[in-house]
């Protein structure tokens, strides 16, 4: 073997998990094995079983720790579910392109995210709240089907009552103890409070949010140069020689796995 | 101009024999008709096959094994490959090795196993005289004989073999036998680049018709399903023209368990396979069979060639003479 084994993941340990609902945890992994900024994945190995893409729900300034928001869906997240606060798991990575900051600067952010796909946005926005006074102001809209399935409620009030701050949450159906709005995540988007020429959009979500979410900002005048999708894909190697993760020409893993709708648009069906 | 020796005939038994001391040897015999690379073994008689077209096997396997561990998740992980010489690879299988280079070695991330492999190996190329059937290199701009990406390419001419040197290690192989290689004639050249011209023209006559020259586009842009669903109507979906083509290259990690222990194997992997793009939740960008097909199309003539220059198909016809349901890959591209 010549140099780096980019396979080999290392070894990292779970300090505790969070119930988000009764689909989503959070893995706070410490101490932080390994760099990243917002925008970019790690490779999750459970130890014998395989191993799967996630992106960081934590700040990519939280050098104590590395928190994985994960929804149990498949084979490799339910092996992690069955996983205890002290267990090991390995870690590769960060792989793929951060979000472009530079450019976001000055602007303001308006975040659309649905269900689980708020996991990697709250690392985006608590990197930008970082540095809050690079930017305008930051808005979060965040839908999810019943109050339940939000995550992260008990930071909520906390992130809205900050300077630069606008989170609005919405959920499919309510219940007698939700009193926010009740409509799916296109709803809010009824009332942009955004500059829609120069803003930039970041979109995370269930395939079908993030269709009709980018559908209905094209409308409102959003350039598709401007509007960040996370793509789910098949990133098996992250090191962009396996293939499968290919959106058209590109590589979810190096050229993602965020991708404007601009880089996308001719794609058959971007959203699976 | 690289410099070109001759070697007599018997003697490339003794540049064998010298090389397998350090060596795995791998040369082309001929089993059933069809030329197959064979590991050397001194004492195994057996025939060699220079001259027929590209071996059975692609190059891939002596680069990246069909199946083998490439990590152990949770403990650590070595391992080392062995110093390999490949004798009697076509041009055709040169473009291939071109084609790895870029994935595994120069891309953002490297294959250290690959790029290990690739150190280790001496390439001893070979002229290609007597192209089949199945055979288009030329159509995708390659000849039928190695101009570069060798350390030593071998022309059969009447007097034995030429040997042009085109690279360090090949000079140094040349320089560790110097009683074996004698200087070549303007002769011996000049019937090297009669056969050679002979080749290329039979191609010629196997190959009526070019690709287009915009090819990368004209596959990108036909996006009717109707056209690929016709092509594909035969296609079995067995994977033999994807595991059998030296330029395809995909592969799948998996972790299993092993003596208590996780290890990861890197297996090849196909595109047509259907679950070859499913994600985590099972949802699937190509659920239909001709998405797959017009997927391998775009990957090899578009998507490749737009990143790197060159297509992703070196014309050496294996996915042809593979083929259950006789597809002819250039009446695709032709029809395109």
């Amino acid at each position: 073997m010549e140099g780096v084994n980019p396979y080999q993941p290392l070894t990292a340990k779970i300090a505790h998990i969070v119930d988000e609902t009764p689909t989503i945890k959070t893995f706070v992994v410490q101490p932080r094995p390994l760099d990243f900024q917002a925008g970019q994945f790690v490779e999750v190995t459970v130890f014998g079983v395989g191993e799967a893409p996630f992106t960081p729900s934590s700040s990519a300034y939280d050098k104590e720790k590395l928190e994985l928001t994960i929804m149990k869906v498949g084979r490799v997240t339910s092996a992690l579910f069955n996983l205890k606060k002290g267990d090991s798991i390995g870690l590769r990575g960060p792989y793929g392109k951060p979000y472009p900051l530079e450019k976001f600067k000055g602007k303001e952010i308006f975040i659309v995210g649905g269900g689980v796909g708020f996991a990697p946005l709250r690392s985006l926005f608590l990197t930008l709240l970082h540095d809050a006074q690079d930017y305008k102001k930051i808005y979060v809209r965040y839908g999810a089907r019943t109050p339940q399935e939000l995550v992260y409620r008990r930071y909520i009030d906390d992130w809205n009552a900050r300077d630069k701050v606008d989170i609005l949450l919405t959920v499919d159906v309510g219940d007698s103890s939700w009193e926010g709005r009740v409509g799916v995540v296109t709803v809010i988007l009824d009332d942009i409070p955004v500059k829609v020429k120069e803003s930039p959009t970041v979109v995370c979500g269930p395939p079908i949010m993030m269709k009709f979410v980018t559908q209905r900002l094209l409308e409102s005048g959003f350039p598709g140069s401007n509007i960040y999708l996370s793509m789910e894909s098949n990133m098996s190697c992250g090191l962009g020689m396996c293939n499968h993760c290919r959106v058209g020409e590109l590589y979810a893993c190096k050229d993602g796995p965020v991708l404007t709708w601009e880089q996308i648009k001719d794609v058959d069906e971007p959203f699976v | 101009m690289n410099e070109v020796y001759l070697l007599p005939r018997r003697k490339l038994e003794s540049v064998v024999a010298r090389m397998v001391e350090r060596n795995l040897i791998y040369i082309p015999v001929v089993n059933e008709g069809k030329a197959h690379f064979r590991r050397f073994r001194p004492g195994e008689p057996s025939e060699w096959a220079l001259e027929k077209i590209r071996p059975v096997e692609p190059l891939k396997q002596f680069f990246m094994k069909f199946k083998e561990v490439v990590a152990r998740p949770g403990a650590s992980f070595d391992k080392s490959s062995s110093s390999q010489v490949i004798i009697g690879a076509k041009a055709c299988d040169l473009r291939a090795i071109d084609v790895y280079d870029k994935v595994f070695s120069e891309g953002e991330f490297s294959d250290p196993f690959y790029r290990e492999r690739r150190e280790k190996t001496i390439l001893i190329s070979a002229d290609c005289p007597e192209p089949e059937e199945t055979c288009f290199c030329t159509l995708v701009g390659i000849q039928p004989y190695p101009m570069n990406g060798f350390d030593l390419n071998l022309s059969t001419v009447s007097k034995g073999y030429l040997v042009e040197v085109g690279s360090e290690k090949g000079i140094d192989l040349i320089k560790s036998m110097p009683t074996l290689f004698q200087p070549a004639s303007s002769e011996d050249l000049k019937e090297r680049d009669e056969k050679r011209a002979s080749a290329t023209r039979t191609l010629k006559g196997i190959n009526s018709r070019e690709l287009d020259p915009q090819l990368p586009k004209k596959i990108s842009d036909q996006t009717d399903l109707k056209f690929w669903s016709r092509e594909a109507t035969n296609c079995v979906e067995c994977c033999a023209c994807l595991h059998i083509c030296p330029t395809c290259y995909c592969f799948l990690l998996y972790d299993q368990p092993h003596d208590g222990e996780s290890e990861r194997v890197r297996v090849w992997d196909a595109c047509y396979y259907a679950a070859y793009a499913r994600v985590g939740g099972g949802a699937n960008p190509r659920p239909e069979f001709v998405q797959r097909f017009r997927n391998r199309f775009l990957c090899k003539y578009s998507y490749f060639y737009h990143y790197q220059g060159f297509l992703a198909c070196s014309g050496c016809g294996r996915c042809i003479s593979g083929c259950t349901a006789k597809i002819d890959i250039r009446e695709v591209l032709w029809r395109a």
